[in-house]
């Protein structure tokens, strides 16, 4: 019976998970297109557990728990991407380029559902949290009606709720591997209901990502047809995990497809994807009004600063672009839809640029324009400012809208590793 | 027809639809995402089947395991209590009841419970926040639901659905009360939690409900879950387009005709609509559907008298 289930589940993609750390963006993108893989959004429903990319060293934080949370029969492969990660057993690794991971994820998943593999055991003790049995007076944990850690775990606490009623309060932590928020983000936050009281950012779990050619266009000048392509793509790859968490899955995956190989000749077929992101509905659905910024707090901030009505964009100062004509693009809502708007309207315009660019060059003189905002040389990316803005905005919202308000921001928590690792070094 | 026969139809009539349902979702998934080629599609559902059969059963801290076992079986339960009461073809009935229509709509009011005991029990964040939005997405949708359905029952002067379906030879009720078929199937998005109304199970909570489930209990819940889309299509071929009536082809063919008809059509706004808030999903259901509702019972009452 195994034999003949595991003969027919050879067909069906592998359910894998992915724990991805810097530098993986572009190969997450990848491996989304691929039909033998299905990427999934909870540990429960994989059978492959895919640790890839770079980490800071030691521990990976989180990563024993969706091990363990990954039902049997499960297997761990590891992959990075620039070469291999030294302190992971030869058996769990693979090496070389996403076809070769492919045809690993597709082996190991066939071995260990025959059996041919033993299935991973749990990496933690299947203990209690906290101690309770036995305390208090009925043994439960408790104190009583109120008080204690009953059945190990502490009470909710109470706190008024938007009503006015005093309600229970949930404290967790999401994160930093949850498949609705970006690879790495960790939030600790307090639920009443679905509704969110607080917000708390948790150190990252990524080292910084690094985008070579924005950062070397801090030193060189380099050819504007290159940057602007790379903008339309980092844009069209956030718009792809975007869809996806919306739950539009195959919009996104045409997305993410575009995004391969992109030319300035692909104009016609980015516009008829874009038209049909828009026939979705989303900005009027799921997006409008959501998570309006301060525009005096959002300088700096590339897109979301545009959608918020800034002209911001330090093209604006560069002759190249001066003498292409260029004006930026930009909105007034301030919200997650003209967030949106802003990114689908500066894909078009990333493609015409490249387009009309021919060889002429830019930037290279300590400023450049990314696509989450200004890089400067101070080494602070965009990102990080963006993950500050998350507290006060999802402050009051419900989780579903406080996701569409975290992905509108295209958040970049490995941008919050640049900044802290300046700091930690000074200390 | 006797109890045993009754059982193995409405068995293999389900299990029958439901690959089919998983079969279009494929072909329409691969379609908007721009591959060509979908002769895999056929035997895609069959190898994920198989792939979460041999998976174990996950186990949270503390699940209320009775319930949890429960909820997708009871879900599963309810969709084929629901098909009992279409016909499939003239007499062919499985529940010959006199109040068809009524049968239906308790079977389906129920869904609510059966979604939410299954994100209750799981003890875990994600899913019983989805319990929650079914909640909320079954009240809001369900008056609008009943309203449109029992509408139907007016040119009929009868709650049998034979009688709501024989009332349609001369014109069908999609034309003669033109806001019920629109109405019937978004509510009947929301009461099956499909795409784009897939509030409970949406990915913003990592799969809502199911987000701890893993091995045959997903496999069970997904198949439950289509089983209710389908019976909410079967009953809307019958009250709105006819059901087994039309010339030429045998009756029980114009059903399956005008069921995968409708069901092509949720599946296909689930890959083309996208998903609303929760917030913009309950006002929906109150500010737009249920005036749209009662303004199909009154305009269609007074044509009947």
């Amino acid at each position: 019976m195994r034999d003949l289930l595991a003969r027919l589940a050879v067909g069906a993609p592998v359910p894998v998970f992915p724990v991805a750390g810097g530098g993986t963006r572009e190969a997450l993108a990848r491996l989304r297109l691929r039909p033998d893989v299905h990427l999934v959004d909870t540990p429960r429903h994989a059978i492959v557990l895919l640790v890839l990319g770079e980490f800071p060293p030691g521990e990976i934080a989180g990563l024993a728990a969706v091990h363990d949370m990954i039902p049997s029969p499960r297997v761990t492969v590891h992959w990075t991407p620039g070469g291999p990660r030294d302190d992971v057993p030869r058996s769990m690794r693979v090496d070389g380029d996403d076809t070769a991971l492919v045809a690993a994820l597709s082996r190991v998943a066939g071995e260990v559902l025959s059996g041919t593999r033993a299935s991973e055991p749990p990496i933690r003790p299947d203990v209690d949290p906290v101690e309770w049995r036995g305390i208090g007076p009925y043994g439960h944990g408790g104190k009583g009606m109120t008080g204690g850690t009953p059945f190990g775990r502490p009470l909710a606490e109470r706190a008024p709720d938007r009503d006015g009623l005093e309600l229970d309060q949930l404290s967790v932590t999401v994160g930093p591997w949850l498949g609705a928020l970006p690879p790495g983000l960790e939030l600790g936050i307090k639920l009443q209901g679905d509704v969110i009281q607080e917000v708390e950012i948790h150190p990252p779990a990524v080292t910084l990502e690094r985008p070579d050619g924005w950062v070397r266009a801090l030193e060189v000048p380099v050819p504007v047809a290159e940057l602007e392509l790379d903008r339309a793509r980092h844009h069209l790859v956030w718009l792809g995990e975007a869809l996806r968490v919306h739950d539009l899955p195959a919009l996104g995956q045409r997305t993410l497809r575009l995004a391969q190989g992109l030319t300035p000749g692909d104009r016609g077929e980015v516009e008829r994807v874009l038209a049909e992101v828009r026939r979705t509905g989303i900005y009027r659905l799921a997006l409008r009004g959501l998570g309006a910024v301060d525009p005096s707090q959002v300088g700096g901030l590339g897109p979301v600063a545009r959608a918020a009505g800034l002209e911001d964009d330090a093209r604006l100062d560069d002759p190249t672009y001066q003498e292409l004509g260029f004006r930026p693009v930009s909105h007034r809502g301030a919200d997650a839809a003209d967030r949106w708007r802003q990114r689908i309207a500066e894909i078009t315009q990333s493609l015409d640029l490249a387009g009309r660019a021919g060889d002429r060059t830019a930037f290279g003189d300590g400023v450049v324009e990314g696509p989450r905002g200004r890089i400067t040389s101070d080494g602070i990316l965009p990102g990080a400012v963006t993950v500050d803005l998350l507290p006060e905005l999802l402050t009051g919202l419900e989780w579903g809208d406080a996701v569409a308000v975290v992905w509108s921001l295209d958040v970049d928590p490995t941008g919050v590793a640049s900044r802290s690792s300046p700091e930690g070094a000074a200390a | 027809m006797s109890p045993a026969w009754a059982v193995a139809l409405v068995g293999v009539l389900l299990m029958v639809s439901v690959y089919l349902v998983a079969v279009m979702e494929t072909i329409f998934g691969l379609r908007v995402s721009g591959v060509r080629g979908y002769g895999r599609a056929w035997a895609l559902p069959m190898s994920r089947a198989a792939l979460l059969l041999s998976q174990r059963r996950s186990v949270t801290e503390r699940p209320d395991a009775q319930a949890w076992a429960l909820a997708p079986a009871l879900l599963g339960g309810l969709g084929a209590v629901a098909l009992t009461a279409i016909p499939l073809a003239a007499g062919v009935e499985v529940a010959d009841v006199d109040a068809g229509i009524v049968l239906f709509g308790a079977a389906l009011v129920q869904v609510m419970v059966a979604v939410f005991l299954h994100g209750w029990a799981a003890n875990s964040l994600f899913p019983v926040l989805g319990a929650f939005r079914m909640a909320a997405l079954a009240l809001s949708v369900s008056i609008p639901f009943s309203l449109v359905v029992i509408t139907t029952a007016l040119p009929a002067e009868s709650l049998s659905v034979g009688l709501i379906i024989s009332s349609q030879e001369s014109l069908w009720n999609v034309v003669r009360q033109p806001l019920g078929l629109p109405i019937y199937l978004i509510t009947g998005l929301g009461f099956s939690f499909w795409a784009p109304l897939q509030l409970p199970d949406a990915r913003d909570l990592s799969g809502g409900t199911s987000a701890e489930v893993s091995g045959a209990a997903l496999l069970v819940w997904r198949v439950a879950r289509a089983s209710i889309l389908v019976a909410v299509a079967a009953m809307g071929a019958a009250a709105f387009l006819g059901g087994y009536l039309g010339p030429w082809l045998p009756g029980w063919l114009w059903m399956a005709v005008k069921t995968f008809g409708l069901l092509a059509i949720l599946v296909w706004s689930g890959h083309r609509i996208a998903r609303p808030r929760m917030e913009t999903a309950v006002k929906l259901g109150w500010t737009v559907l249920l005036p749209l509702a009662l303004v199909d019972v009154f305009v269609s009452g007074a044509l009947t008298l």
